[in-house]
């Protein structure tokens, strides 16, 4: 089935297009990485308009390569400006700054870009070995375990969001809530329409995707400080040598790598508590010569390894289960829903060309990371160099084009404004944004599979109970909720408040 | 101007005008159309009600804790002031205007003065080089999209689109 499924792929992958986009979509990740602020989710969110117009294995190409290139690029601003540019690098700048700060800049970047292959590769044998086999398990699930599962990845992304247990479950409730907009699949009544035929289908994916964090994003950047501001950088050309450093700490290497997997398979746990896992592991274990946060070589490695290793991980329960692990891999479902594609076990069994493309375009995407991340490095530090200011126009003229272009409608840009201005509302009163988007990619998963189960139930509710897969899921989401209350009371025992529980600062 | 506290209760409020217009919906339009009653299959209020007593809860829950666990005044730090909210109500303004002027006189008359405003607003001085880096962006971006992914930008009541 494997092989399979990866020689029925190769066709749609082996085409210039896909292979161009694959490198097109790493040189982009790289960029909106390396720009603090954007990162790999923004990358993803801004392109994929353009994406949806192409062929499927082009398109998951072109979204999952930014979504790999993204990974990596916040390592260059970590390591050049002390500033992460995406929230995945933030440990790596423990080692990487001080490594340019002892005239190594080149050399850490250099290990940074090869970490990331490599153990984005190694993620990528997790996803081609995990990925098949998780689906073979799920073709047996029935209604009440999907629907059971659909619960489990919604409360696993709001207990561990940033902010508290319960914004984090009123903001996926939130997205549940918008994914009933339109027509009932099953009485074909229409719902919260309000008359609108805008609104017989729901709001448009992308529209809310890209107004809740893309424009919400840019009314933060623009109040923050000098936008005219020049950052001073020096120049760094990583060489390929880099690879030869990095394999030098092989243990490491694979070790975090594993991590990153592993925490990529859970729903909601992601990069950023992957590589902060990974370079704590790291670090515990090196010699004291190495002189971890003084600019070791391991730290960088155990970070970078890690979080590309995520990517891999994050996509086995999105393609076998279409349960996203992280806000990411949600909107790469989104892009494969609009494709015309349902993720999940029937996808493996009815168009494995679409699954073996998709693990092909994965692998070549960190290939191509290693050689193209490693050449084009010059130019990303020069892109440094841009000011703020000229970014914030581009990326909401991009937004908008991009909107529009969907199904040239206006409405669908008001509908981007309109969800711009709630995302804003919910940042500022630190309400996470992910769990909306969870929730509105996993609501018809939940909705249809809870009706379903309630349909062939011969007593009501209790048949997620009478089914064991169901019972010991949902056993699981009490178990989450009940630790993540016990672990926020103890942290408000500590400080002395609630913060933790509420999320108030 | 506006404290955090104030974005909490403001966030409660906005939450549970969704919550009211779920029922508004449920007694009226789907009332209406006779999916608001029955089994699984017809029933189609019975899954957006449960979410929306669910949030309900939630909320409730998140008020008592604002209510009784919050300090009464926020601290300077918490305050966002008028000066820090120019910017982005400025940024919000020009670009919903932009966005209503859009379908009227199209994109090609509409977007370079959209970037320049956007660009005087975040600190640039007005001058020859953000009247062509506007226009530049702008016409990269119509190129791109118009010439290579086919996109038909809004043309306005002019009917304004560049033949690439």
């Amino acid at each position: 089935m494997l092989v399979d499924s990866l020689i029925s792929g190769f066709g749609l992958f082996m085409t210039p297009l896909a292979l161009g986009l694959t490198l097109l979509g790493v040189l982009f990740g790289l960029l909106v990485g390396a720009l603090p602020g954007l990162g790999p989710l923004m990358g993803i969110i801004l392109l994929l308009p353009v994406a949806i117009g192409l062929p499927p294995v082009a398109a998951m190409g072109f979204l999952i390569a930014i979504f790999v290139g993204g990974s990596c690029g916040g390592s260059i601003s970590a390591i050049l400006l002390r500033i992460p540019g995406t929230p995945l690098a933030a440990a790596t700048l423990f080692d990487g700054y001080p490594m340019a700060q002892k005239g190594r800049a080149s050399d850490a970047i250099g290990i940074a870009i090869s970490s990331s292959a490599l153990g984005g590769l190694f993620g990528g044998l997790v996803l081609i070995f995990a990925a098949p086999a998780l689906a073979r398990v799920a073709s047996n699930f029935a209604p009440p375990e999907y629907t059971a599962l659909a619960i489990t990845g919604l409360i696993a992304i709001a207990v561990i969001s940033d902010g508290s247990l319960i914004k984090g479950l009123i903001s996926g409730g939130f997205g549940l809530l918008l994914a009933t907009i339109g027509t009932d699949e099953f009485s074909t009544g229409y719902r919260f329409t309000f008359g609108s035929h805008h609104m017989l289908n729901g709001f448009h994916i992308v529209a809310v995707v890209v107004g809740l964090f893309a424009i919400s994003e840019m009314a933060y950047q623009c109040m923050s400080g000098d936008l005219l501001a020049k950052p001073k950088i020096t120049v760094a050309r990583p060489g390929f040598r880099s690879v030869l450093t990095t394999l030098r700490h092989w243990k490491n290497l694979l070790r975090s790598s594993v991590i990153g997997g592993f925490f990529g398979a859970l729903p909601g746990a992601g990069g950023v508590i992957s590589s902060f896992t990974a370079y704590a592991v790291a670090k515990a274990m090196a010699k004291p010569e190495e002189k971890y946060g003084e600019g070791a070589e391991g730290g960088v490695v155990a970070t970078e390894s890690s979080n590309n290793a995520t990517v891999g991980g994050t996509l086995v329960p999105s393609l076998a289960l279409g349960i996203p692990g992280d806000a990411s891999s949600a909107v790469l479902i989104g892009a494969l829903l609009i494709l015309g594609y349902f993720p999940g076990p029937t996808l493996f069994e009815q168009q494995p060309e679409i699954v073996g493309g998709i693990f092909l375009v994965y692998l070549a995407s960190n290939v191509f990371l290693l050689i193209a991340g490693i050449l084009a490095t010059p130019l990303f530090v020069y892109v440094l160099r841009v000011p703020k200011v000229f970014l914030i126009p581009t990326v909401l003229l991009l937004c908008s084009i991009g909107t529009y272009a969907l199904q040239a409608s206006v409405f669908d840009l008001f509908v981007m404004l309109g969800f711009g201005l709630v995302g804003i509302l919910l940042r500022a009163a630190s309400y996470p944004l992910a769990p909306v988007v969870i929730g509105i990619i996993l609501g018809p998963l939940l909705e249809n599979n809870l009706r379903r189960s309630l349909l062939i139930s011969q007593d009501g509710y209790w048949i997620f109970l009478d089914r064991p897969v169901s019972a010991l899921l949902l056993g699981i989401n009490v178990l989450l909720i009940a630790g993540a209350i016990w672990f926020a009371i103890r942290q408000g025992r500590k400080t002395g408040d609630v913060s933790e529980v509420t999320g108030q600062s | 101007m506006l404290g955090k506290k104030q974005v909490n209760w403001l966030v409660i409020v906005f939450f549970a005008i969704i919550i009211a217009v779920v029922f508004q919906q449920i007694h009226t339009s789907m009332t209406e159309q006779g999916i608001a009653t029955g089994g699984p299959y017809d029933n189609a209020a019975a899954y957006p009600r449960a979410i929306a007593i669910l949030i309900g809860l939630l909320l409730m829950l998140q008020a008592a804790v604002s209510w009784f666990r919050e300090p009464t005044t926020d601290t300077d730090a918490d305050e966002l002031t008028m000066k820090q909210a120019y910017r982005p109500l400025a940024l919000l303004g020009i670009f919903a205007l932009y966005l209503g002027l859009l379908g009227v006189l199209g994109y090609h008359l509409t977007t370079t003065p959209m970037i320049i405003a956007l660009l005087l607003v975040c600190g640039a001085r007005p001058s020859l080089r953000i009247i062509v880096t506007a226009a530049l962006i702008a016409f990269t971006l119509a190129y791109f999209f118009e010439a290579h992914l086919k996109v038909v930008l809004p043309g306005g009541i002019y009917g304004l689109n560049i033949p690439w």
